[in-house]
């Protein structure tokens, strides 16, 4: 409760550090197929070892295929699933495994936009009530201020503050994902956790949400935790790229440069699967097709969990686990110089 | 914010019309089933006349100015410590008021009920001018039979007054009793208005207690899950299993004089496993939907998301149970009075089905009118729960009506 009552500015950290960091992570399900006592017993791998770091003002895309993880990651660091091992920072101070009222005070740094417009607003309450609701949970402003608050923060992700009485199931999945981002601002956070925020538009309504996001970036330094499955919306808002498969992170580097030469041989193939919209181009495109399904997070493998799919992984990347490694460019692969 | 492409609201046309929410959405889908609706009305009307019995039948005067002071000893009907001292005691009433008020001050007045009755007692000779005691026994017949009677006589040259009431006739005027009069000569009529006091009582308190047992139970187990979950199942199930009668009649033994209190009580906690299970179910589907995840990651604190968020999308489905819960109780409270149960300081619908059992035959205004009256009720609550069940779930109402 202390540092509530500290004015915003000194709960700043130092220019450049990171406002989130999460040191291998792991989160891992028990589970028990079968009768009991005689059943198969295991865990799935969801999270196996991510570390990441967001720092203040950028905005980090988190990218894989669907089952590999990204949105356990962001669970866990939000603290809606208790992470297995692993360290997790927010200005600095560890956040993982304490209690919720312990929890509470940084709660307001980190906020969390969902996949779902649909689900994640309550539809028996008013837009004003949903984006004051925050407020109301961490006794920001007087309550006459409250209301003027909400109608500043509508006017700021572009909905008409008018709107500010009616219920959710009036508004369109864009206008919808605009007040979940409403709410997200409502306690002036440091970072906000998106969790696939456009997945669930149209691609036309995309743009806009990802436009404002970058926008309100902009105006008020918020940093973010983009998680995405698709590549080319996380090119265009992310500074810095992630990979991740099987509940690791493969290769994590500047967007730019990620892009440009992306080096693991699974990030080349997702790469080599995004259409290009132009034809002549879209033609000449070199397209890697991985053999296989992605193998189950329930068996722990001793290699490089990509190992099976990979067009140059030999005995050795079966046999030993690579490690994230190169200073700027940072990749998991045996077959990479680094 | 010109960066900012604002998407044009879908809703413009619309922007006149405020918004409608759920629970006005649920009232208009309601207003649209007619008998429901006619339930509403009748239970609203029960309600309104259970309030105001004193002031439709009762021998005490409502507003009487006496010795020059103004009083209101009607309230006694409500309370009976709340009739002055000066009628009980000191002036030495005895409960009978339009003579004494006459006989110890002339100059006085008072406005009577409307009709007047008392539920508790038989009227005595000359308590009101020209107007005959209460009869007691097979005498005590409805007055409105008398009119129904006559009418008959009147239209079709039938002679059914002189059959039934000849001998009643001969002594002069017909008592005043609407419904009729018991084997002790109380008025049926005033016992069915004050009776409804009771129905109503017993309906909202004891449900209200139901509801207060069974949401809080259902929300936790549902909420918490784990072991408080299975703990919590079993409780329930413990208490479903017995017969609810049973139940309540060995609770009441536990009290030596139970009032109407005691019985509202014990019908409160042995009714609210149905509440429970329904209250568990709901927050078992809706712990799981992403806004309360939401809410969650806010930081929403455990009693926010068990009511702001989960038991509001909730209170839908669980009114249906309590109203039905309302009738049963009204039901079970005529059974326990019929038994001879019940509350004996208090009239009640059920107390008077249980004078009418030895003399059915001869006295059957005893069985009918306040058969009518559960029956009625029971019915209208029943029609209320089914037209809440059928406004507040969007799958019945998209299959129109």
């Amino acid at each position: 409760m202390q540092t509530m009552t500290e004015p915003r500015a000194e709960r700043r950290n130092k220019p450049g550090a990171p406002v989130l960091e999460a040191r291998n992570l792991k989160v891992h399900f028990p589970f028990r197929r079968g009768l009991p006592f005689v059943g198969k017993y295991g865990v799935i791998r969801a999270v196996d070892g991510v570390s990441l770091h967001v720092n203040e003002g950028e905005t980090l895309g988190l990218v894989g295929e669907s089952g590999c993880g990204k949105s356990t990651t962001a669970r866990a660091i939000v603290g809606l699933t208790a992470p297995t091992s692993g360290e997790i920072y927010l200005n600095g101070a560890r956040i993982d495994g304490l209690s919720s009222s312990a929890m509470f005070t940084h709660r307001r740094d980190m906020q969390m936009v969902f996949q779902n417009p649909f689900s994640s607003l309550n539809p028996r309450m008013t837009v004003g009530a949903i984006i004051r609701e925050p407020m109301d949970i961490f006794h920001l402003h007087s309550r006459r201020d409250r209301r003027l608050e909400v109608m500043r923060l509508m006017d700021l992700v572009g909905l008409n503050p008018r709107y500010m009485n009616r219920y959710p199931h009036e508004f369109s999945g864009g206008q919808r994902q605009r007040i979940g981002v409403a709410r997200a601002l409502a306690v002036e956070p440091k970072i906000i956790l998106c969790d696939e925020p456009v997945s669930a538009l149209d691609v036309s309504i995309q743009a806009q949400v990802i436009n404002l996001l970058m926008d309100l970036q902009q105006k008020l330094g918020v940093a973010y935790l983009f998680i995405a499955h698709d590549l080319a919306v996380v090119r265009h808002i992310a500074h810095r790229v992630g990979v991740m498969y099987l509940g690791r992170i493969v290769e994590l580097a500047d967007a730019d440069a990620l892009y440009a030469s992306p080096k693991h041989p699974y990030t080349q193939a997702l790469l080599s699967a995004v259409p290009v919209p132009n034809p002549q181009r879209e033609e000449q495109r070199q397209y890697v097709a991985l053999a296989g399904e992605p193998p189950s997070p329930d068996r722990q493998y001793p290699g490089c969990p990509f190992a099976p799919r990979c067009p140059i992984g030999d005995e050795h990347c079966r046999e030993v686990a690579p490690q994230l490694a190169g200073g700027q460019h940072l990749v998991s692969c045996h077959k990479v110089e680094t | 914010m010109s960066s900012v492409p604002v998407e044009q609201p879908a809703v413009t046309a619309a922007l006149e019309t405020p918004s409608r929410g759920f629970w006005s959405e649920a009232w208009r889908q309601f207003r649209r089933r007619k008998l429901s609706l006619a339930a509403l009305a009748f239970v609203i009307g029960m309600g309104v006349s259970a309030l105001f019995a004193p002031a439709i039948a009762g021998t005490k005067p409502l507003v009487t100015r006496y010795k020059g002071e103004l009083y209101f000893p009607a309230m006694a009907y409500y309370n009976r410590s709340w009739e002055n001292a000066i009628f009980r005691t000191q002036d030495k009433f005895r409960g009978r008021y339009p003579q004494n008020l006459k006989q110890k001050d002339p100059e006085s007045w008072a406005i009577w009920p409307l009709v007047y009755q008392d539920p508790q007692r038989r009227l005595y000779r000359d308590e009101w001018e020209g107007i005959p005691p209460n009869p007691t026994g097979a005498k005590g017949k409805p007055y409105l039979y008398y009119l129904w009677l006559k009418g008959w006589d009147s239209l079709f040259g039938t002679n059914y007054v002189e059959e039934e009431f000849g001998e009643l006739l001969k002594d002069g005027p017909l008592p005043f009793n609407l419904f009729g009069a018991t084997d002790r000569g109380v008025d049926v009529f005033a016992q069915m208005v004050h009776g409804a006091q009771t129905a109503m009582l017993v309906g909202f308190v004891s449900m209200g207690i139901a509801a207060a047992i069974g949401i809080t139970t259902g929300a936790a187990a549902g909420y918490f899950g784990g072991w408080i979950d299975i703990l919590l199942s079993r409780v329930i199930e413990v208490v479903m299993c017995i017969p609810a009668l049973v139940l309540i009649l060995a609770l009441l033994a536990i009290v030596e004089r139970p009032s109407i209190w005691h019985i509202m009580v014990v019908i409160g906690i042995t009714g609210w496993t149905g509440i429970a299970r329904l209250t568990r179910g709901e927050f078992l589907k809706l712990k799981q939907m992403e806004y309360v995840t939401a809410a969650k990651a806010l930081g929403a604190g455990r009693a926010r998301i068990m009511f702001r968020h989960i038991l509001r999308n909730a209170l839908a489905p669980i009114l249906v149970p309590i109203a039905f819960g309302i009738a049963s109780a009204i039901l079970v409270e005529s059974a326990l009075s019929f038994l001879g149960f019940g509350d004996p300081t208090r009239p009640s619908w059920g107390k008077l089905l249980d004078q009418g059992r030895d003399s059915i035959q001869e006295m059957w205004w005893l069985i009918l009118f306040p058969g009518l009256a559960i029956f009625f009720t029971v019915l209208a609550y029943n029609l209320i729960g089914e037209g809440l069940q059928e406004a507040t779930d969007p799958r019945m109402r998209q299959a129109g009506h």
